[in-house]
């Protein structure tokens, strides 16, 4: 039985070193942060290029009435409006630069003002059925936003909203879940098993194995120490989606106690990882590769399958 | 300090010195003296070759026996007893995959035998791996340092993990790193280093926690003249220290220059343990070579000359060994000169190789 403070020394000392070495292989740190923060840019991407379908508004009539109606459009987080005049919308719909052309026709007062039918023509570029279903949808969402606002009385049937969840999650912000455990597992992953590993590729684990230390000291150190870098990463991801994508968690620690228990069982699945691995190149290259499947399938595209109606049954 | 009690037997060998003064340790404490289970007096086997025989009540400081090591069906180590004893410099000499490295492994309790025993300090390997470790220091082949940390990093890691105390900590860092000469140099990365320093500072880190045993794999492999001498010099200066050092060596003129004893070894067998000049003596006190001009027909009448220990032949050249009596060689001048005039005639004393060759057939470098 050996003595706690020298167990204590010894884990302390695998710690540090373990930290020292990490730093000098800047490389892995960088390649840490960037992973996720990419899978964020490229979703992000994604999201932004279908969920803001470029539609022409030709406004023939400038009414109160037909204000209304192209600001209910404008909030149905479906459109990129541009107003234009119609030769110019039907060329560029024609060119493939525009999804829809809406026209609001020069008798649209007129005829609300009188509660007469108005027919508002929608123009639709369906080559693409993703863009052209959002227009579908967002036309719809736009009308009875119109009607509930214009014409407040003659609406009898408004839906009463009740939320699951306290506050509104848009696409983005629901990636940051994925995106932070993906940061947590890379970096657990990397930190922890490139220290393991390069015991084994400089020889250094013979070191480790001929010192009089228990062996638990030395893998409880390595995992602290790995904890320690690997948290420089999931900081850098973490602040990404707060400052940046503007995701401020609603319960602040409990996102970080659950990040630092995620990351330890990262850290632990590292050190066993690299220490089957030996070598730091197939290291990297599992964690990389594991990580794209991981992410895709943590969920990143239900919303998605939601919102183009893929999960309807047929 | 925590010293043997056998002082070294001293070595036959003369080397060039470095020119810088080599320090010893002053003034380091080292740990309380663990107590061994069991001493070779009265258990023993008489048979172990290298035993001395000696009266006293010593503890070897290693013992192996009937040490098996099988890697499927290959026989890395076969049925080996050996004993090392205190203060000595024992050097384990043989081509590569004679089995050295496995010996020397097992020894640390980073292989287990596939049979037999290896005690060290008095301690079973296998039961008492922790205290075996803490009276060990190990330079391994690839002296194992950590390239991306300073010198100062590898030393005060080595002493953590070793539990060497605190207070003494940076004063046994400053002392070792005079040793080696690499003072100057304690906050460069290891990576920066040359081949002979990163040797040099591998055995100044198994110096570090103060180990009664130091086992070097293949010390000076790899460095140039220059740091092989320095690290010879530590070593020599160590056994001045009254340490046991067990190093593994393919040259020669290492194992003569350093060991007080020898063990030669060839597929995991040993084949002779003695000392380097005993060795010589037994396997042939003179060796003259002889070019002619023509392919001697004369081997036959050599082999029968009395003193004549062994002949060989390749191409022009013969080989061979005598006992020690200088008054054959104009006898075997005569002898050869028959067949024709000799073009050269070389005396000299045996080497290891020789040695080697006359043992098990084959060179020490093949």
């Amino acid at each position: 039985m050996q003595a706690p403070w020298y167990t204590l020394r010894v884990i302390w000392a695998c710690m540090k070193k373990d930290i020292k070495s990490a730093l000098t292989e800047r490389s892995t740190l960088i390649q840490c942060s960037t992973l996720p923060v990419n899978y964020l840019i490229l979703m992000s991407l994604f999201v932004l290029s279908g969920s803001n379908a470029p539609t022409a508004v030709v406004m023939q009539e400038t009414g109160r009435y037909a204000q209304q109606f192209y600001s209910a459009m404008s909030r149905a987080h479906s459109f990129r409006l541009q107003i234009m005049s119609a030769p110019q919308a039907h060329s560029l719909l024609l060119g493939g630069k525009l999804v829809a052309v809406v026209t609001i026709p020069p008798d649209f007062d007129t005829r609300m003002a009188r509660r007469q039918a108005v027919q508002v023509t929608v123009q639709i570029n369906n080559l693409n059925e993703d863009l052209t279903d959002d227009v579908r949808r967002a036309m719809r969402l736009a009308v009875t936003s119109f009607y509930a606002r214009a014409l407040p009385k003659l609406i009898t049937i408004v839906p009463q909203e009740q939320d699951a969840y306290p506050q509104e999650t848009d696409y983005i912000p629901f990636l940051s879940i994925s995106i932070l455990v993906i940061s947590l597992m890379v970096a657990g992953l990397l930190q922890a098993g490139m220290g393991a590993a390069r015991e084994w590729e400089q020889a250094t684990i013979k070191e480790l194995l001929l010192a009089p230390a228990s062996l638990w000291a030395v893998l409880v150190g390595k995992m602290l120490g790995a904890l320690v870098v690997g948290l420089v990463p999931v900081a850098v991801v973490l602040a990404v989606l707060i400052f940046v994508v503007g995701d401020w968690p609603t319960h602040f620690l409990m996102v970080l106690g659950v990040s630092l228990l995620t990351l330890l069982v990262f850290v632990a699945a590292g050190v066993m990882l690299g220490m089957a691995l030996k070598q730091r190149i197939i290291l990297t290259t599992l964690t990389r590769g594991l990580s794209v499947p991981l992410f895709f399938l943590s969920g990143v595209f239900g919303p998605l399958r939601k919102k183009s109606g893929t999960d309807r049954p047929r | 300090m925590y010293l043997s009690t056998l002082p070294g037997t001293g070595s036959s060998a003369t080397i060039p010195r470095s020119r810088r003064p080599i320090r010893p340790l002053h003034g380091l404490t080292s740990y309380p003296p663990l107590q061994p289970e069991r001493t070779s007096h009265g258990n023993a086997p008489a048979n172990i070759p290298g035993h001395r025989r000696s009266t006293r009540r010593t503890v070897p400081a290693v013992e192996m026996v009937d040490l098996c090591k099988h890697f499927g069906t290959l026989r890395a180590v076969d049925h080996l007893s050996l004993l090392v004893e205190p203060g000595e410099i024992f050097g384990l000499l043989g081509p590569n995959g004679s089995g050295k490295t496995t010996i020397i492994n097992m020894l640390s309790g980073l292989s287990v035998p596939t049979s037999g025993q290896v005690h060290v300090l008095g301690y079973d390997v296998r039961r008492n791996g922790r205290q075996v470790r803490h009276l060990l220091g190990a330079v391994p082949q690839e002296t194992a340092l950590y390239e991306e940390l300073s010198a100062w990093d590898n030393l005060e890691f080595h002493a953590d993990l070793f539990g060497v105390p605190r207070r003494e900590k940076k004063a046994r860092i400053i002392a070792i790193l005079e040793l080696v000469q690499l003072l100057d140099r304690k906050d460069s990365r290891v990576n920066t280093f040359s081949g002979g320093m990163k040797r040099r500072l591998a055995i100044g880190r198994a110096l570090l926690h103060n180990p009664r045993l130091l086992y070097l794999d293949e010390p000076t492999l790899g460095v140039d003249v220059q740091a092989r001498w320095a690290i010879w010099d530590y070593l020599l200066t160590l056994r001045e220290q009254g340490k046991t050092v067990l190093l593994t060596t393919n040259y020669l003129e290492e194992a003569q220059a350093l060991c007080d004893r020898l063990a030669i070894l060839d597929h995991g067998k040993l084949i002779a343990v003695d000392t380097p000049a005993h060795l010589r003596q037994l396997y042939g006190a003179r060796v003259i070579e002889l070019e002619t001009s023509t392919m001697s027909r004369a081997i036959k009448e050599l082999r029968a000359v009395t003193g004549v220990k062994e002949v060989r032949q390749k191409g022009l050249r013969l080989k061979i060994t005598t006992g020690g009596t200088d008054n054959l060689l104009p006898r075997l001048i005569n002898i050869v000169s028959r067949d024709g005039p000799l073009r050269d005639i070389t005396v000299r004393e045996p080497t290891l190789d020789d040695i080697f060759l006359r043992l098990t057939g084959t060179s020490l470098r093949d």
